[in-house]
């Protein structure tokens, strides 16, 4: 029986895996991490938890002093950690001149500080047993995009991240997996394009349901690539 | 205790002609010696493991233990001035035990099952060894022996010894002044122990020079990532 960690649980593609991977039987136990405690109220909720430990634990991944101590009560309480989702993220588009100090350093505390601190702390007990590692970062971590340079330049990190991290611990059997979601209709995009009809794209759902396959014991070709999973638009007729 | 294990890290590295110890220089993105350790780590029959290292290092030893969870069963002492010295220290901090394992923390490619081969045989004294594919000549300047190469033996680590017996010996060479280049060797000369020799691994180096760096990365991606990733 797995235990699976998930960041950024309270909405979006967080929430959207969390519930599709509680319908998998061999993920029993389930951390999820966000800072909005009724956010994460809402995804257990909606999540199967017939023969499920459902862990919501509301918290600040910008705290990264407090990550390790978060992650050594997950692994003490559950005796595992074998998924871990790095799906938080955070977006504050602005131009490069009107972007403060305080949006990029939130914005890489978010982004790319807290999840190399939470892998890095996760590896500590993964080592040694099959476990893997997703990471979400975006297609705007590959493509240009003005008034983004924050959070582009921040996933970016994310996409290498994942590179380094599959040939650093495939000897201990983990497997890193790096996904960049186009426009998915979640809150984080409402900010980043909030002209956008939310129905028109894909859904957090779609995605969760790639999360769910490629953490399933049965993929074991698609880790360490960068994973474009996007919704082409409806032809128009 | 039944067995305990020394990882000899007390080398500096001269002949790489770097800052660092070579277990401490990065092979395949962490530092040599913690190839070794990770290994060491899933011998959980080995009750206690010390590593020796230089005086300087031993903070950074704790700390790379300490980041993988291994601080308790595994602890660092400073060493001794030569690598004999280092074993009898770390014999001393290891208190009784029945069976020694040694091994070098700048052999990163042993595997799991040499140490399990090791430890498990029946024999009291064992060591690794392969044969030697190039012709050895004694001397010096200038040619003085010839030796038969299929009497030779390229001794490998790790190696495994009945503790009493191996600190017997140590403190006859101890006080005899007598400076061993390793174990095995001084047990068969003050006690002419059965040493049995194990069909060692050609992959199984120790990185020394410079190039034993670059072979080191060949021997990483092909034998503990299985060969090509494209």
């Amino acid at each position: 029986m797995k235990t699976c960690i998930i960041t950024g649980a309270s909405q979006g593609i967080g929430r959207a895996a969390a519930v599709r991977l509680s319908q998998e039987p061999d993920i029993q136990n389930f951390v999820l991490l966000a800072r909005s405690a009724s956010g994460l109220e809402g995804t257990v909720s909606q999540m199967n938890r017939e023969g499920k430990n459902i862990k919501a634990l509301p918290t600040d991944l910008s705290d990264i002093d407090a990550i390790e101590p978060l992650v050594k009560s997950i692994y003490d309480e559950f005796g595992s950690i074998d998924l871990l989702l790095n799906v938080a993220g955070y977006a504050e588009p602005a131009a490069l001149l009107d972007t403060t100090n305080e949006n990029i350093r939130t914005t890489y505390f978010i982004n790319v500080f807290a999840p190399i601190v939470i892998t890095r702390e996760c590896v500590k007990y993964m080592r040694n047993h099959p476990s893997k590692i997703l990471n979400v970062a975006s297609t705007a971590g590959v493509t240009p995009r003005p008034g983004w340079l924050a959070y582009a330049s921040s996933k970016s990190a994310v996409v290498s991240m994942g590179e380094t991290l599959t040939s650093e611990l495939a000897e201990y059997g983990i497997k890193v997996y790096t996904i960049s979601p186009g426009r998915c209709a979640t809150e984080l995009r409402r900010k980043l394009a909030p002209e956008e009809d939310p129905s028109t794209i894909m859904q957090p759902e779609h995605v969760a349901d790639i999360i769910a396959t490629l953490v399933s014991d049965a993929e074991t070709c698609l880790d360490g690539q960068n994973l474009v999973v996007r919704q082409l638009p409806a032809p128009k007729r | 205790m039944k067995t305990g294990m020394i990882i000899l890290a007390g080398g500096i590295g001269k002949r790489m002609n770097k800052p660092i110890p070579k277990q401490f220089l990065i092979l395949a993105g962490k530092p040599i010696i913690v190839h070794v350790l990770e290994k060491v780590e899933q011998l959980t029959d080995v009750e206690r493991v010390v590593i020796t290292c230089p005086a300087e290092f031993v903070a950074e030893t704790q700390k790379l233990l300490e980041h993988r969870n291994l601080a308790g069963r595994f602890s660092c002492i400073e060493g001794g001035e030569t690598r004999q010295e280092s074993v009898y220290k770390g014999m001393l901090e290891l208190g009784a035990c029945e069976t020694i394992v040694i091994h070098e923390a700048v052999r990163p490619f042993v595997t799991l099952a040499e140490f399990r081969v090791l430890i498990d045989s029946d024999f009291e004294n064992a060591i690794y060894g392969t044969r030697i594919p190039f012709t050895v000549l004694a001397g010096h300047e200038y040619v003085e022996d010839t030796l038969e190469r299929s009497r030779l033996v390229n001794v490998q680590l790790p190696q495994k010894f009945n503790a009493e017996k191996l600190m017997q010996a140590h403190e006859s060479a101890r006080a005899d002044g007598i400076e061993f280049t390793e174990d095995a060797s001084m047990l068969f000369h003050y006690q002419e122990a059965r040493i049995r020799i194990l069909e060692g691994s050609e992959r199984n180096i120790k990185i020394t020079e410079p190039t034993d760096l670059i072979i080191g990365e060949a021997i990483y991606n092909e034998y503990v990532l299985g060969g090509a990733q494209d």
